[in-house]
């Protein structure tokens, strides 16, 4: 009872003070006011519902009186439907994707509506881009592997180790490695345009997976899939995130951050500059970027926090903790718009095939 | 109002109704950006960039080979499936009859997952083939593998066409064979066959068609091994440039409408075929079964062994999966029980609504679609017009643009045409688009109760002085009550299993399971799409059996 009571004031200390946080703006009351009467919120994501549950929860409990709407599509579907139904003239008030690249396109399109969180001094540099698009996550791309399957002693540390392994042993691991296809989606270029701006070595790793008749698959549900099944036995360019919550359900997948390089890659969010109730997406956004929405997304939604107070098992702590500096954080700005350039991508892709048969 | 007026409004709406989704693909294709954007110009290139690509040539080529080797071996099968059904004294007939209709309801993805689970390469059936005979000797994931589970797949398509032919025969050709000695062998081959000739290449034309639309099974099966057929080459078409190219993807819908469309021509070609031999058509005909001895067992176990890989193998792996938390090699199942899924699906906040939105489509969007399809097949009752072909056509047309598309498609409509707008964010959008995709199938339904029903009656409410629109309300309709009762069901059943044409209508308000587990499978969220399968081939299982339970014939 006595708990109840504790929790009960903890927690309307918390709306109290959730009218102006602790170090934003005074007239931040006023933002707050407004959202109250736009009452809603409509959000496309790629972050399934079941992730983002926790989080939704909890902005409601902070403010209540905003409804959110919550659609989960796939990247494409959301920047499908975002940019037909923008230039009809009315869509989502708050876009948060994956698909880092289509979302700085957008930025770039002039689609995002420019907005100061208070929240960005507690963010690192390459989160925030012109003050339109944010990095929301830190989620290490890592390596999954079949712990019954694959020797204790193989499992590959870096890419360098994977490297070594597909050249030692090509036939054990021959149509057992798996990788999205960079052809088919759009993560999937984005992960290995980033590996060949990272290691210089990165396209002989791709040739060993040339050799070794790699298995590309357009979905991190059948990838891990079938590594945990044994269909496969690693799966390269996984989603820390998909990663950490499968491992939780199945204990027969391990999760390898590589130690010579980890790729960082972030949920970018955008307010819609025609959205209909800017204030409550403002709200959502600074919330997400708190350290109240932080805590939630390190311990609930296991998605990755990006600052630097906030603890759990999906913190940025956690990955200092396995990969020291070795952290490489896919930077939101401009560069991400040369992977959307026809001309590099179709070259980078002509030079993929040619490694997938080993040249 | 006189009836030529109603009979146009009905046809103009369908034909607004198809048109709209169609022409702007047809449009798009023609430009350099998506329509709505002020850069869009008139150009050719994108017919250019597309035909210029290998893998498109692949892909084509491969759905070729798809579409006609499951029609090769979906034509014999259904066809001899259907023989034994009618014509012979095969056991069990009674129960056989529904399951063999199972294929068609249960989703493709459904299907594909449950074969990845059974017969993957490490799937519980493989493991223990491979530890009987020490080696796996198939390749799920092979283009022979996709051919053949295609082909099995749809063997009822082509059953149910044969099978009302043989129902419409009279049998006393048959035994004025037997009589003068042939065999039950030679009068399949040499008396029945022939006859029914025209409705099984009717079917063939069907599935070969069914063919080119197939997206479920390669999306699943093919992507292994990248196996590209024209629906999923959509998909890597989408990601090749980075940003979705409408134009592109345009191109090859209207590719595939080009190749689709002779195949409407062939296909009524062959219905008048067909009911040139239907001369002998009369009721009363005692169809006397044909005795196949011992045969019989072996002919019942053959069609159990179709049944058992085609729908028991893969529900079955489905069901497991959803009930392990992981399988394959060196997993023991026992002790990887657990019902967490299915407690999970609860917590998902919106898989309830999803659940009841399922449902409410399925019965109610099913009733008024069957209303439509209704209203559409008697504008054309008895017409003798070339406008009729007209509707043939374009009751086609929107089977051809891939699920996928034609729910893009369906959102665009919804957006730019503003008097519909407000509908976009409800159930309306989705099932305006499922009633559109599936105006083909529906309208068969229809025609088919249509035809069974004589002329003489309405000519003799015609002939007392009824105008058509009362002979039609009043004579008409009420003949045909129990046929609507029966094509609800029957649409209920594949609105339930229907699962890419509303992704792009999904919201808040519009969750159907089949989108719901399209965005699943994206995050990798396999126990839920597992869990949420078995609750949709469920939802089927109990249409089918109230459907039998009202006695519902499932065949036309």
């Amino acid at each position: 009872m006595r708990f109840v009571t504790l929790a009960a004031a903890f927690l309307f200390s918390f709306s109290a003070a959730a009218q102006t946080p602790p170090g934003y703006p005074a007239d931040y009351s006023k933002t707050v006011e407004a959202a109250k009467k736009e009452g809603k919120l409509i959000i496309y994501a790629t972050t399934d519902a079941v992730a983002a549950t926790p989080l939704v929860k909890d902005f409601e409990a902070l403010y209540p009186g905003i409804s959110v709407e919550y659609s989960d599509l796939n990247s494409t579907e959301v920047y499908n439907r975002f940019i037909s139904e923008s230039a009809a003239g009315s869509t989502a008030d708050l876009i948060w994707s994956s698909a880092m690249d289509l979302q700085v396109k957008l930025v770039s399109d002039g689609k995002a509506l420019t907005y100061a969180s208070p929240e960005i001094p507690n963010l690192p540099k390459w989160a925030v881009w012109k003050n339109e698009a944010y990095g929301t996550t830190n989620e290490p791309i890592a390596f999954v592997y079949n712990k019954r399957l694959v020797p204790a002693a193989e499992v590959p540390q870096t890419h360098t180790d994977l490297e070594k392994l597909l050249a030692a042993k090509p036939d054990f691991y021959k149509g057992k490695v798996t990788a999205y296809d960079p052809e088919r989606s759009g993560v999937g270029y984005l992960f290995v345009n980033e590996d060949v701006k990272n290691w210089p070595e990165a396209w002989n790793l791709f040739r060993e997976f040339g050799k070794t008749s790699i298995r590309l698959y357009t979905s991190a549900g059948a990838m891990m899939e079938r590594v945990g099944s044994g269909e496969h036995l690693i799966g390269y360019g996984i989603f820390g995130s998909y990663a950490l919550g499968r491992a939780k359900k199945d204990p027969g997948l391990g999760i390898v951050l590589p130690k010579d390089y980890t790729l960082i890659t972030s949920r970018v969010a955008f307010i819609s500059k025609q959205a209909k109730n800017p204030n409550a997406a403002k709200l959502f956004l600074d919330y997400m970027l708190s350290k109240r929405g932080q805590t939630i997304i390190a311990n609930q939604a296991l998605l990755y926090s990006l600052r630097d107070d906030v603890d759990g098992p999906a913190s940025v702590k956690k990955v200092r903790e396995e990969v020291g500096d070795k952290a490489r954080p896919v930077e939101i700005g401009p560069g991400l718009l040369e992977n959307l350039d026809q001309m590099t991508r179709l070259a980078f892709l002509k030079k993929w095939q040619a490694a997938m048969k080993g040249q | 109002m006189p009836y030529a007026v109603i009979r146009f409004s009905v046809l103009a709406v369908m034909a607004i109704a198809v048109l709209a989704p169609l022409s702007l693909v047809g449009y798009q294709s023609f430009l350099s950006a998506p329509f709505f954007d002020s850069m869009a110009r008139f150009t050719l290139r994108a017919y250019q960039f597309v035909f210029a690509e290998s893998d498109f040539w692949v892909a084509f080529g491969t759905t070729l080979i798809v579409a006609g080797g499951m029609t090769v071996i979906a034509l014999p099968l259904g066809a001899a499936l259907a023989f034994l059904m009618v014509r012979t004294d095969l056991p069990g007939r009674a129960w056989l009859e529904p399951l063999i209709l199972i294929p068609l309801f249960v989703s493709a993805v459904v299907l594909a997952f449950g074969y990845v689970v059974a017969l993957g390469p490490v799937g519980i059936i493989s493991t223990w083939v491979k530890g009987a005979v020490g080696f796996l000797p198939w390749n799920i994931y092979s283009l022979t593998s996709l051919v053949v589970i295609a082909g099995l797949a749809h063997v009822p398509h082509v059953y149910l066409y044969t099978a009302a032919a043989l129902r419409g025969l009279g049998s006393d050709l048959e035994e004025a064979a037997r009589i003068t000695g042939a065999n039950p062998w030679q009068v399949a081959l040499g008396v029945s066959l022939p006859m029914v000739m025209p409705s099984i290449l009717f079917a063939g034309v069907l599935v070969f068609f069914l063919g080119f639309e197939l997206f479920g099974l390669p999306l699943v099966l093919g992507d292994p091994q990248g196996l590209l057929v024209l629906t999923t080459y959509l998909y890597k078409l989408t990601n090749k440039l980075g940003v979705p190219s409408y134009q592109l993807m345009a191109v090859v819908v209207v590719v595939i409408v080009a190749v689709t469309a002779p195949l409407v021509y062939m296909q009524r070609a062959l219905l008048k075929q067909a009911q040139r031999y239907v001369s002998v058509r009369g009721k009363g005909l005692k169809q006397a079964p044909l005795p196949l001895g011992p045969w019989r067992w072996l002919a019942l176990a053959a069609i159990l062994a179709w049944f058992t890989v085609t729908v028991v193998v893969p529900i079955a792996g489905i069901t497991l999966r959803s009930f392990v938390v992981s399988w394959g090699e060196g997993v023991k199942l026992l002790e990887v029980l657990t019902l967490d899924h299915y407690a999970e699906l609860f917590d998902y906040p919106n898989i309830e609504r999803g659940i009841l939105n399922t449902l409410g489509i399925g019965v109610f969007g099913g009733a008024l679609a069957v209303l439509c399809y209704t209203a559409i097949a008697l504008s054309v009752h008895r017409w003798q017009s070339g406008w009729t072909r007209v509707v043939d056509y374009l009751a086609m047309a929107p089977r051809a643009m891939p699920g996928l598309v034609a729910g893009l498609a369906m959102l665009w409509v919804f957006l730019f045409f503003k008097p519909l707008a407000p509908l976009k964010a409800t159930l309306f959008s989705v099932w305006l688009a499922y009633t559109v995709v599936w105006l083909a199938y529906g309208m068969r339904l229809i025609s088919g109760t249509l035809l069974q029903v004589g002329p003489e009656l309405e000519e003799s409410a015609r002939t007392i002085g009824a105008s058509p629109l009362r002979t039609q309300l009043d004579v008409t309709v009420p003949l045909i009550r129990y046929g609507m009762i029966a094509s609800w069901l029957l649409i209920f059943l594949i609105f339930v299993r229907e699962y890419s044409t509303g992704v792009y209508l999904l919201g808040p308000g519009t969750e159907v399971i089949g989108s719901l587990l399209v965005s699943l499978w994206g995050t990798g969220a396999i126990d839920l799409v597992s869990a949420l399968s078995v609750v949709n081939v469920l939802m089927i299982a109990l249409g089918l059996a109230v459907a039998l339970r009202m006695g519902v014939r499932l065949h036309g």
